[in-house]
């Protein structure tokens, strides 16, 4: 199958199978409209009616059962001035620092360590016995992850501060889920330690899609370890860093599970993220128009992420293939 | 463009998809209104009294309904709480389900139009006869969702209160003697805390720090006081005596090490692990726990009532309620019937339960008469104080936020009063 890039134009450049167009009139996503159809359907009504219901459910006063009362925009100004929400955003920047940022570098750095250094030295068997080690807690249900870290970092007797104690570095303990101070950095490191394995097996196949001559070519030019890394490794798989940060930029903000394992919130609201808000307002003081206003924002925020997220990628691999859009 | 035929192809795609979600999207069950089957939904652990005393009920029920068939579903309390009110609207609701009590649940629900009136019935049944009046407080909800009045909405079949377990062993160890008043309480927690041990086992992550804060409130409150908080039959002033004593001795107890600082993220089983391994001699608690400290306790211990107080933490048990679209309310009716009966009720007192309507000489066990005779003596002085977090939606998350950070020192009691009296306010308004 011969496969050209058209550029310019006035659709703009698309990728078209040439081969096909000359044997069959009909226009290949002519054909593949049909398989797209129940996924469609399926996306409708799951995520599409949903929203626009729960949408609709913001703009009023309801207690989840009985009639709901209009409130026009009383729930979204409410939600202005909630200072507990605002608090809730904020940590969940925090959250994206913990679950995108530092495990996309962490997963950078690992990845090429575990292809170029360990899969070459001690054989890619290891290499992968590794890689499967840092995704298990991608496996692991969250609530159970959630409960053995806290028998871990609990005050008492729980594993770190005994480890911290047997090594003379008594002075470390802490109350790591119950102090305000350092409880979101804590659930902080809960969530590196979750997310961490996700971009590791992303980039390590992205790694292996690498053309080997690329990096035998800069060997012959002189290039250390760090050159061929900033110089080829980051170049050759940009489009696999930008899929993880997306991906892990939107699970940070809805991170919901271990918070509400770890912490349920506190201390004081201390570990309080929008989702967990959202449930407490839907859930436990039945304020479900308010709620539904905290979700309605907090889609809103994600999907605008996500949509400049993914515009920037395309924008970065069409520059890369010299497309013009 | 799409062919004919391609065309008709996504029609049908599009008409079995359509379908299918909605199948999906639509009741599982629509129930059985054939007198034939009693859906019923509770949540009590497999080894505690109440579950041990159902199951001898359904037992009961089935012998006594030949052809009706009991369909037990076993629910997690938190699973309940949080859905019921969309399952009650459903159809899938059960014929019969166990549900908390309190304003901001059962009343919340009968305010709704969501449960079944049984007032009737509680009459005609003589329920009511049976169940004193501080039990009965929580089955009666007005027009506004309010307890202690109106219309039956629940049935309990057990009772519930707060009382101090205590490890005899570690008293003994320490020479300190059961205390008697509430002077002789502190003095042996300052004793516990010169050997270097903190004595109250604490869970600030869960109702249990709240739990002890509100018991010092009540130890200067009084019914009216109570009913102004508990039932909105007056302004409830957080910066009053009471509750200004609840919030700076709890506080100074954080600061003396009666209670551990570290115990802000604990959660309530680790505070009951902690008690039953022995680490902390004292639990202040709910009856709750009395079956498995008897069943998994490997030392000596006792209970008694929080001293220098006529008030304590209590109620009754959580309820049988019948949603409004059951389809079996006669066969729920008969049920709950068979629960009040002594058979039944003398059952729970053994298997270390509050029963409501035991008969005295038929409960054996020496530690279970011990715990239904200290409940007898709140309930003859009025003292089953409810719960602090029954006043308004979302008011327990409130009162678990704000106790944490008086135990981090994040605030001052005069802060917390403040938190909490701008959230009890608001939720009793939005109510």
């Amino acid at each position: 199958m011969t496969v050209t890039v058209e550029r310019g134009g006035r659709g703009g450049g698309r990728i078209v199978e040439a081969h096909h167009r000359a044997k069959s009139p009909r226009r290949p996503r002519d054909s593949y409209a049909l398989f797209l159809l129940p996924g469609a359907l399926a996306f409708l009504a799951i995520v599409i009616v949903p929203f626009l219901m729960n949408t609709g459910v913001s703009f009023t006063e309801w207690q989840g059962v009985g009639s709901p009362k209009w409130a026009g925009l009383a729930n979204y100004r409410e939600l202005m001035d909630d200072a507990e929400f605002w608090a809730s955003f904020r940590h969940s920047l925090f959250m994206v620092l913990a679950m995108a940022a530092v495990p996309t570098l962490l997963g950078l750095v690992l990845a090429a360590a575990l292809f170029d250094f360990v899969g070459k030295h001690f054989g890619s068997r290891t290499a992968a016995v590794l890689r499967a080690c840092f995704y298990l807690p991608q496996v692991l249900p969250i609530a159970v992850a959630g409960i053995v870290w806290s028998w871990i970092l609990a005050p008492d007797n729980g594993s770190l501060n005994e480890l911290l104690k047997a090594i003379g570095l008594g002075s470390l303990q802490q109350d790591w889920l119950g102090d305000p101070d350092i409880a979101l950095y804590t659930v902080m490191g809960v969530m590196v330690w979750v997310q961490l394995g996700f971009p590791l097996v992303i980039f390590m196949a992205g790694l292996q899609r690498v053309d080997p001559q690329l990096y035998e070519a800069a060997e012959l030019d002189g290039a250390g370890w760090w050159r061929r890394f900033w110089h080829v490794t980051l170049p050759q798989i940009r489009p696999e860093i930008y899929v993880v940060l997306l991906w892990c930029t939107i699970a940070a903000l809805k991170v919901f599970g271990a918070v509400y394992v770890l912490t349920k919130g506190g201390p004081g609201g201390a570990t309080n993220v929008p989702s967990y808000f959202s449930f407490t307002t839907f859930f436990e003081k039945t304020q479900v128009g308010y709620g539904a206003a905290i979700s309605t924002v907090l889609t809103v925020i994600i999907l605008v992420l996500a949509l400049v997220g993914l515009k920037l990628q395309t924008r970065a691999e069409d520059a890369e293939q010299g497309v013009v859009r | 463009m799409l062919t004919a035929r391609s065309r008709v192809m996504a029609a049908a795609a599009a008409v079995v998809s359509t379908t299918l979600l909605l199948a999906s999207c639509g009741d599982s069950d629509s129930g059985s209104s054939d007198g034939k089957t009693l859906k019923l939904w509770h949540y009590e652990g497999p080894d505690s009294a109440m579950a041990v005393a159902w199951n001898a009920a359904i037992k009961e029920f089935e012998k006594t309904h030949p052809g009706v068939k009991v369909k037990f579903e076993e629910k997690g309390f938190e699973q309940i709480q949080k859905t019921a009110p969309m399952v009650l609207n459903s159809n899938d609701a059960p014929d019969l389900m166990e549900y908390n009590k309190g304003n901001a649940t059962a009343g919340h629900l009968s305010q709704q139009g969501l449960l079944t009136d049984l007032s009737a019935e509680v009459t005609e049944r003589g329920w009511d006869k049976k169940l004193s009046a501080g039990v009965r407080t929580t089955s009666q909800y007005d027009a506004k969702g309010v307890m202690g009045s109106g219309k039956w909405y629940g049935i309990p079949n057990y009772a519930e209160y707060t009382m101090v377990f205590y490890n005899k062993d570690l008293f003994a160890k320490y020479k300190i003697a059961e205390p008697k008043t509430f002077d002789e309480l502190t003095a042996a927690m300052d004793t516990f805390v010169d050997e270097g041990i903190t004595p109250l086992a604490n869970a600030g992550a869960e109702y249990m720090a709240q739990q002890y804060l509100y018991q010092l409130a009540l130890s200067k409150a009084d019914r009216a006081w109570v009913d102004s908080y508990e039932l909105y039959k007056g302004k409830s002033d957080f910066h009053d005596a009471a509750w200004t004593y609840g919030a700076e001795t709890f506080a100074d107890w954080v600061k003396k090490g009666y209670i551990s600082k570290k115990s802000t993220g604990t959660k309530a089983e680790d505070a009951g692990v902690s008690f039953m391994q022995g680490k902390s001699p004292i639990l202040f608690s709910g009856s709750w726990w009395y079956g498995r400290f008897a069943a998994e306790n490997k030392f000596d211990w006792g209970t008694f009532l929080w001293p220098g107080s006529n008030m304590t933490l209590g109620s009754g048990g959580n309820l049988w309620v019948v949603p409004k679209g059951a389809k079996n309310k006669e066969l729920a009716y008969d049920f709950i019937d068979i629960t009040m009966s002594k058979k039944i009720q003398n059952l729970l007192g053994n298997k270390g339960g509050v029963p409501v309507a035991a008969d005295p000489a038929a409960i054996t066990d020496p530690q279970a008469k011990g715990l239904i005779a200290d409940f007898n003596t709140l309930s003859e002085r009025d003292g089953l104080a409810f719960y602090p977090d029954w006043p308004a939606p979302g008011f327990y998350d409130v009162l678990v936020s704000e106790t944490q950070k008086l135990i981090t020192g994040s605030a001052k009691p005069d802060a917390y009063l403040d938190a909490v009296q701008s959230a009890y306010d608001k939720g009793v308004r939005d109510q």
